[in-house]
Order: structure tokens, then sequence, then C-alpha cells
């Protein structure tokens, strides 16, 4: 009998399905090996992705077969990252502070700049133009399902934002309330919030459904096969 | 301002009634007992008791003991030679003593070496001393210096013995005789200087106390003295005495009478005068001024002797008799000694004795009278003697060797006074003998004007003590004040005492302050949990409905009809794409969700790769994505027969999150310059020609998690330029990147099963994953929205329930 590739990967596929469906029981020992049997593997599995994806050919290559330039460019990172292996010794560990520096500040700049300029700022152009008739019509949308859209939309933004407003003032009975527009104008948002939800609810449901078919599916191909 | 307290502490002046400093609090009235019997303090005009301090010889320093035998028997050959020839006086043989051999080693020196209390002593006027012959022979006399010692050792004889063969008589001394001096020719008298030399010799603490105290008024005294007479110091008596041994008598009693113009304002008030001092009762009161004193001394001239020397001498009548008989004799030789150094004398006229008596009786009676205003100015000499000393020098005039050869005794020997004339003080003899105490401690007693405010104060308090300075003294420290009178603290009851209305009230506030404290139930909701038997029915029931369609491969359910537009703009790049053309590909997305992803990512690269043959370019900022890519070239589209490095490349993992992608966007040969096979990434067919982002056709990313889709969205905004992008993405991320198709920031949205069934409808019937799941799919999808359905009509029959009951209990 030869066990082919597909074969073994078949009954490690469907053994390990079978083990992480044993939590359906609870926490139990089986699903505990199934879990550290893929803790262990993902982690020799990123050390050496790390080794021959990171270090080799972005530092170790540059270093050895680059220019004299990209050597320099080289070292600049392998200065960083000697000063962040300064924290393995607590003597030591204030030099790692400089490279972490600067990783957090070009961190916090990169994401800053590309939060404004990828969605911030397009959300909010998007949300204006929603009542654009001429770039409706230019996707062939018609003009009441555009000003529809574009009232849902804005309702919808405006609604769920007034419901996050907590603002409010003493009534003349000693009672703390918002006003009366903001309360109905929050419960219309909180509506929004609410559909919001049950369409991210449903996304995961479909994607988690997915996710059983296809492990159902591999095993009774599998069993199908054999 | 005489009758001012100084306090002790601040040296400010307080009243005398006073018991406390008005400055600083401090005592200024001592917390004694009155002293009684034998230590009682010695009062003005008290004769103090004799006490033997044979005991004490031992320790006398070897040249006080040589003077001392010297003494005794210089006193013996003069007290022969006297009785065989009395009218002829030897001055070398009167030094006998201490202080006349001071004296005659000062006449050897000069005067001017003599110090001020010696020069007060010896009458001589005191004259600014000289640095360099200052007499310090004298005060090795007096204080008991080592050179002194060795003088002793050395000649065998003291310096101060031998200055007196030496010393003869200065001419420059006769003009300082006085006039009260040459009046002076009471033989009684003459002894009083040798009572005050062996004082000195003794020099008893208290004495030099006085001294000391008096130092300051010195020198206005003897200016006062030199215009009046009256207060000369002994000296000039006795050097006079010398000249004319008929007149020794009258210095002595002037002297005498100095010492008690000294001696009475320290210590005595009028009440404690005693009887033979009392007579003096009309003398007029101050002594302040040298003409005050002049004209006293003439009104004492004329009134002659006073009554108090009349008492005295009927008192003492065998010494006046033996110093008027024999004058010469009557005198000690000490001051023999005295006047054979004092030339004053030499000029001194053969006086009577009456009027220089009168004078002197007068002047002496005249400073008896300024008691209470003039104290403290008086030299060391004048407060040496008290009125007791002078009296007891009249009845034992026949005494005068055991008076100079016991010198602590000798002076304590003028005590033995007859009881009809000097106080007599109570011995307290079980408390402590009299001899135990040498003469200077006893000096040291307290006086008794001093302590006679606060006798009464504490009569019951008669504890003797018994050891230091004050012992066998009773009373004089007090056990406390308040002490004796403590009694047994008055019992009070520990039963509080209220009344029957504050017992209701206290009542009251408990019951409200238990109220308060007390535990409030709090309306509780119940918690849903889910059961583990509807758990595992709930499970049962998708499994079953999940695994019968897939287990039959049903097609029970149609592919969705419509195309949404997000999933068309998806379809419009797959299609619009050029042929062959490069298209980058990111695969960031977890293992888990992989059938999910490569059934909605496989219908649009079948299409893709079917119609246009790209070029496909694979990079994962995920770990696994590197792995995904291979597993999805050859799974789900193994049937296009792709190859790594020709018709797809492999790039790998992108480290460095969004700033990775960042650099990638910017400059992709440098961000990720080798393939997964650490080849040459940008020479290779698949990326042939292209540096940068925007040179692709069209980018896709697949992901299963809406930050991964936002971040290669914003990252790549600026660098990918008008490039299609594609997201096909979980379901689960779907709503939130759907945003970003409506901004029109993507091209492109596929999303789950649902968008991949789509696209298969477009894949010219090609079976693809997405109808093999569709069936299941569906059947979950129906089974969830019933148990949704199912869940919430429960749940409001639950609620209709309960507000039902609620409205019944109401």
């Amino acid at each position: 009998m030869v066990f082919s590739s597909d074969l073994v990967t078949g009954l490690l596929s469907f053994l390990f399905t079978i083990l992480i469906f044993s939590y359906l029981i609870g926490d139990n020992p089986l699903f505990r090996i199934a879990v550290y049997i893929f803790v262990g593997v993902s982690s020799g599995y990123l050390a050496a992705l790390t080794w021959w994806q990171v270090i080799v050919p972005r530092l170790i290559y540059p270093l050895v077969y680059g220019s004299v330039l990209e050597k320099a460019f080289t070292a600049i990172p392998l200065l960083g990252a000697v000063l962040i292996l300064m924290k393995i010794s607590p003597r030591l560990a204030g030099l790692a502070r400089i490279a972490m520096a600067f990783l957090v500040g070009a961190g916090a700049a990169v994401i800053i700049a590309g939060a404004l300029s990828g969605t911030l700022l397009p959300q909010i152009a998007a949300t204006i133009n929603a009542f654009d008739l001429s770039a409706a019509s230019a996707r062939n949308i018609s003009v009441v399902e555009v000003v529809f859209n574009g009232a849902f939309i804005l309702a919808g933004t405006v609604f769920t934002l007034i419901y996050f407003h907590f603002g409010a003032s003493p009534k003349a009975d000693g009672s703390i309330r918002r006003l009366r527009l903001i309360e109905i104008s929050a419960s219309v948002g909180r509506i929004f919030i609410g559909i919001t939800l049950g369409t991210i609810f449903a996304g995961v449901y479909a994607a988690a459904l997915t996710a059983l078919i296809e492990r159902i599916s591999a095993l009774i191909n599998f069993i199908g096969n054999y | 301002m005489s009758d001012m307290i100084k306090c002790p502490s601040c040296a400010e002046n307080n009243l005398p009634d006073q018991e406390f400093c008005q400055y600083c609090q401090t005592r200024l009235q001592p917390l004694t007992d009155p002293l009684d019997g034998a230590d009682a303090p010695i009062k003005p005009g008290q004769a103090p008791t004799k006490k033997n301090t044979a005991e004490l010889e031992p320790i006398l320093p070897q040249w006080l003991r040589d003077a001392r035998d010297s003494a005794r028997k210089d006193d013996q050959q003069a007290t022969q030679q006297n009785l065989q020839q009395p009218s002829q006086l030897k001055p070398a043989s009167s030094a006998k003593d201490l202080l006349a051999g001071l004296q005659s080693q000062a006449g050897d020196d000069e005067e001017d070496d003599m110090p001020d209390w010696l020069a007060s002593i010896t009458g001589v006027n005191s004259k600014p001393i000289k640095s360099q012959t200052e007499s310090f022979a004298v005060r090795w006399v007096e204080l008991g210096g080592k050179d002194d010692f060795a003088k002793d050792e050395s000649d065998g004889s003291s310096s101060d013995l031998a200055g007196l063969k030496s010393s003869e008589p200065q001419p420059d001394e006769n003009n300082e005789v006085r006039d009260w001096f040459r009046n002076l020719g009471n033989p009684e008298q003459a002894q009083q200087p040798e009572q005050s030399d062996s004082t000195d010799s003794d020099l008893p603490d208290w004495l030099r106390v006085t001294g000391s105290q008096n130092e300051k008024s010195k020198s206005a005294d003897s200016a006062d003295h030199s215009e009046s007479g009256v207060g000369e110091p002994p000296a000039g008596i006795i050097s006079e005495e010398a000249e004319s041994p008929s007149d020794s008598p009258k210095p002595n009693q002037d002297k005498s009478f100095e010492w008690l113009k000294s001696t009475v304002p320290a210590t005595s008030s009028r009440e404690e005068i005693p009887d033979w001092l009392s007579n003096d009762a009309a003398v007029p009161p101050a002594f302040t001024a040298a003409e005050d004193e002049s004209a006293e001394l003439k009104d004492a001239q004329s009134n002659g002797i006073s009554d108090r020397l009349e008492t005295v001498a009927l008192q003492s009548p065998s010494s006046l008799t033996a110093v008027e008989d024999e004058p010469s004799g009557g005198i000690s030789d000490r001051l023999k000694a005295v006047e054979f150094q004092s030339p004053i004398h030499t000029e001194s006229e053969e006086k009577t004795i009456e009027p220089a008596q009168d004078a002197d009786t007068l002047g002496w009676l005249d400073t008896f009278q300024a008691v209470s205003a003039y104290q403290p100015e008086n030299s060391l000499a004048q407060v040496d003697f008290t009125p007791l000393d002078f009296a007891e020098d009249f009845q034992a005039s026949d005494n005068m060797d055991g008076l100079f050869t016991d010198i602590p005794d000798g002076l304590l020997s003028t005590l033995e006074a007859p009881p009809s004339s000097l106080p007599t003080a109570d011995t307290n003899s079980e408390a402590i003998a009299p001899d135990d105490q040498p003469s200077w401690v006893e000096s040291m007693r307290p006086v008794d004007s001093d302590i006679s405010e606060l006798s009464s104060n504490f009569p019951a308090d008669q504890t003797v003590e018994s050891s230091g300075v004050l012992a066998g003294l009773s009373g004089v420290l007090p056990s406390g004040l308040g002490f004796a009178q403590m009694s047994r603290p008055k019992a009070y009851s520990t039963k509080l005492q209220v009344s029957d209305e504050q017992l209701a009230q206290a009542a009251l506030l408990e019951q409200i302050l238990a109220a308060e404290t007390a535990p409030v139930p709090i309306a509780s909701f119940s918690v849903l949990r889910t059961s583990r038997s509807l758990r595992w029915f709930l499970a049962f029931i998708v499994f079953v409905m999940i695994t019968i369609p897939l287990f039959m491969r049903t097609q029970m359910f149609s592919l969705p009809v419509g195309v949404p537009m997000d999933v068309n703009g998806a379809l419009q790049v797959a299609q619009a794409i050029p042929e062959s053309a490069p298209v980058l590909v990111a695969f960031d997305y977890e293992p888990a969700r992989v059938g999910e992803m490569e059934a909605a990512a496989a219908p649009m690269f079948d299409q893709m790769i079917l119609l246009r043959h790209p070029h496909l370019t694979f990079i994962s900022t995920n770990e696994t994505g590197a792995i995904l890519v291979e597993r999805f070239i050859s799974g789900p589209l193994a049937v296009h027969n792709y190859q790594s490095g020709i018709q797809y490349l492999n790039l790998g993992y992108l480290p460095g999150g969004q700033m990775g992608i960042r650099a990638f966007a910017q400059n992709p040969v440098v961000t990720s310059p080798f393939d997964m096979s650490l080849s040459s990434a940008w020479d290779s067919i698949p990326l042939e020609g292209i540096s940068s982002l925007s040179q692709f056709a069209a980018l896709i990313v697949v992901t299963d998690d809406a930050e991964a889709a936002r971040t290669w969205i914003e990252q790549t905004e600026s660098a990918r330029g008008a490039i299609p992008f594609v997201v096909i993405s979980s379901a689960q991320a779907a709503p939130m990147i759907q945003p970003y198709y409506e901004s029109q920031q993507i091209s492109g949205l596929v999303s789950g099963l649902y968008g991949g069934a789509l696209f298969e409808q477009y894949n010219a019937g090609r079976p693809g994953s997405a109808r093999a799941y569709w069936d299941a799919y569906s059947l979950g999808m129906l089974l969830a929205m019933a148990l949704v359905l199912v869940g919430g009509l429960w749940n409001l029959a639950l609620g209709l329930r309960e507000r039902v009951a609620a409205g019944e209990t109401q």
C-alpha cells in the first residue's frame, strides 16, 4: 500500500478537523493537542520564514553581495536591530529606545498620513458626493436612487453620530436628559447601528458557515476518495 | 533701687516682694526652710560655734603648717618678752602669722606691689598696680601656690616670715596716717587686726566670696576713706600702732568698725542686730559720700564714746584691762609685724585716746546705720569681720595664741561669747555634729534672713538633710508643695444617667441608622445561558443540514441572480486587464479562512486567467500568505498550470506591516528584491519591465480582514495611480470594505461565497467550489434565519408572558 502525500495530508486534515470539532463538548485534551500542534508548527514556520524571507534576502545578501551604497543603507537597519536586541540585557535595555523610537515615530507618521489620505478625507468626500447626480449618471444610477441612497447614507451617518452624543442638561423635574430632538435622532441612529451590527454578524456567520462547509466537504471528499 | 532684687538669671531688677522674676519667671525667693539649731545660719553679731579642726591639720600645706608653728613659738616668746618688757615693742617679733608675713614682704618689694585686697587690709591706699612688680608671692601665700611650697622646702621658712625681718618702715606711708587713726587709743580694739589677719589666713570661702562681691566698690570706697579717714583700711591703723604702741588699740578699734561697716549691710537687718549693737539705733542712716563721713566724724568727736563701746567694754572688762595695762602685750604679734612695716605711724603724735575713740566710734556707727543703702562698696578686709568677731576679741583677748595657732578654730573660738551679749544659736546635735564641718563650710550655710520668709510655709517639713552642704539642716528642701494634701479621688459612677426621653430619642436614631445600613435587595436579571443540550441540538441540526447537501451533492438552490455593482466592478476589472498583463495580488488572510477565500477568489482568478492570462505576482503581509499562495495556485487554479517564475511569482512575505506596504508602494524593487527562492524577482518574467506599483495592470487584495484591506487602500493611495483595485474579502469583512467601493477608492469588491458564486456564473459554466458549497451554504443560512426568527419569537413570547404576569400582579 502506497501512502501518497494526498492521503497523508487528507488523514492529517481529517484528524485535526475532528480534534477541533471536539470543542463542541467543551475544552478537552484532544482540542488542546490540536491547538498546541498548530502553535508549534506555526512558530517553526515563522522562524524559518523570518530567516529565509527577511534576514537572508534583506540583510545578509545586501551586506555580502551588495554595493557600497547598499551596504551602507543596510547597516542602518542592522544597527537598529542590534539596538533592539539590547533589550535582552536590562542594563543595556535603554539603548533599544533609539530604534524603538524610530519605529514608533515612523509608524505613527505612516498610519496617520495613510488614514487621512486614504480613509478620512475620501470618506467625507464620498458622503458629500452621494448626492452627485452627474457621478450617479456616469455609473448608470437613476436620480431617485441616487437621492434615496444619498439621503439614506446621510441619515445613517448623522443619526449614528447623534447617538453618540451624550450631552444632557437637567430638567425641571430634576432628571437629566438629552434634548428631545437628540433623543429621537439617537433612537434612529441606534437602528442604523443595529442594522450594521446585524450585517456584520451575518457576514461572520456566512464566513464561518463557509469554512464549516469547506471542512465537511473536505472530509466527505477524503472519505469518498478513500 | 536698693530694695530691688536682681534676678540671678536675667539680671533684671524686680520688686522685693516678688517671688518670681517678671522677665524670665525665675524664682527669686528660695524654697528653703529656716535653719534651726546648729544648722542655723550665722547671723550678724552671732558668734560661730567653735569647732575642732585639728583633724584637718595634716591636709594643710607645709608652708601653712610651718607658719603656724613659727607663730606659736613666736607668740610664746613674745608673751614672755612682753611680760618682762611690757613697754617695748619689737616689730620683728610680731611676724608670727601669715598676713604679717605678707605685709612684711610687701614692704620689701614696694607698696605698689601689694594687691588691693591686701592694701585694704593693711590700710595702705591702693595704687595702680604695676604689672612687673605684682606681688605674686602674696598670692602664692594666699592661694597656696607651688612656688610657695618650694620656698618652704628650700629656705625652711616662708618668704612672708622672711619679709618680716627685712621689712622696714617706709617714709612715704607716714603721709597716709589718718586722724581717726591717730585718735584711736583704745587698746581693746587693737586686737581686731589680729582677728582680721587670722581670718585672712584661714581665708574661708564665704570670706572670699564676700570680698569678690565688694571688689568693684573698693576704689570708690577707698577714695571716700582717704578723705574722711573713717573707712581707711586697717593697715594704716596697724602701721601707726608700731610707732606709738600706746595708741595701738585705736586703730584696732577703728578697723573693727570698718569691718562692721562692710559686714553689717550685707548680712543683717536692724532686727537681727544683737543687743550690744542695738544701742546704735540713733546713728545717722547713710554712709554714701565723703562729705557725710566728715560731718559724722565731727559729730562723733563731739559725742564721745558711744554707748555701744561702753557696752562692749562692760562685757569684756578683762580684755580691756589687759590692753590698757599692757598695750603692747595685748596686741598680737601679727599686728606688731604690720606695725613694723607700716611707716606711716612715724609721724603720728602722742594723742589722747578718747577723742580718737569718739571719732572712730561715731564713724563706725554712721556706717552701721547705712545697712540698707550701702551694701556692696566695701573692701575685702572690711567684709572680713563681723561684730561677733569683734566682740569676741574683746572677750578673748587673752587667748590670742590659740587664735593664731589654730587658724580656722581661732576664728571659731570667737563664738564663745557670753550668752547675755550674743545671740546663741540652737544646735542640732542629732542631725550633724558641728565639729564635722570646718568653719568655711559653716559659713556657707544659708543666711537666716534669706530663708526666714519661707520658714513659715513649710512648718511641718522638718526633714534633716544628711549629706552635702546642707547636711544637718532641716526643712531646707521641702518635699513638694501640694503632695502632702493629696486625697483619694472622688468616685464617680460610670453608669450613664439618661432620662426616658433621651432613651427614646436614642432608640429612634439607632433605628434610622440601622435602616440606612440594612441591605436592600436589588432586582436582578436572570442571565440567559445556552444549555449544553441546546448547543448540541443546534450543532447537530447545522451538521445535518450541511452534510446532507454536501454528501448528496445536491443542487437544490440556484446560484444568485443579478450582479451587484461591487461584484460587477470586479468582473469588469478581470475582463478589462490587458493580455498577460502584470497583476499584483496581495494574499493577506489566515489559513482558517482558506475555504471561504478560495471559494470567493477562485472564480475571479479563473475567469481572469482564462480570459487574459495575466502574470500574477503574489505578495503577502501575513506570514502564512506565501504558503497559501502556493496552495491557491496548486489547488483551485491547478487547472491553469501556472508555473512559478513564468506565469506567476511569489514575492513571499512583506515585513513591516503598514510601513512595509508603504515602502513597497513607493519602491517595490528595493523593498522586495527577491522571490521565495531568493532569486531576483524584478528580473523575472512576471515582473519584467516593472519597477513601480503603478506599472501593474491591476491590484487585487485577497483578505479576510477589513484592516488589511484598509491598509492596502490607504498606503497605496498615492502610489498606485489609476490602476484598478479589486478587493476579494471574506463575508465578515465586506461591510467594512463596502464604503471604499462607494467612495470609488476600489474598483470592485467580491465578498465571500456569495461573490464567488456570482463570478462563477460568468465562467462559461465552469464548475467551481462555489456551486458545490452553495446548497449547504443556502441551507445553513436558512437554518440560521429560522433559528434567529424562532429565537426572536420565543423571546417575544416570554416577554409578553412576563408583561401579562406583571399586569395581573398589578
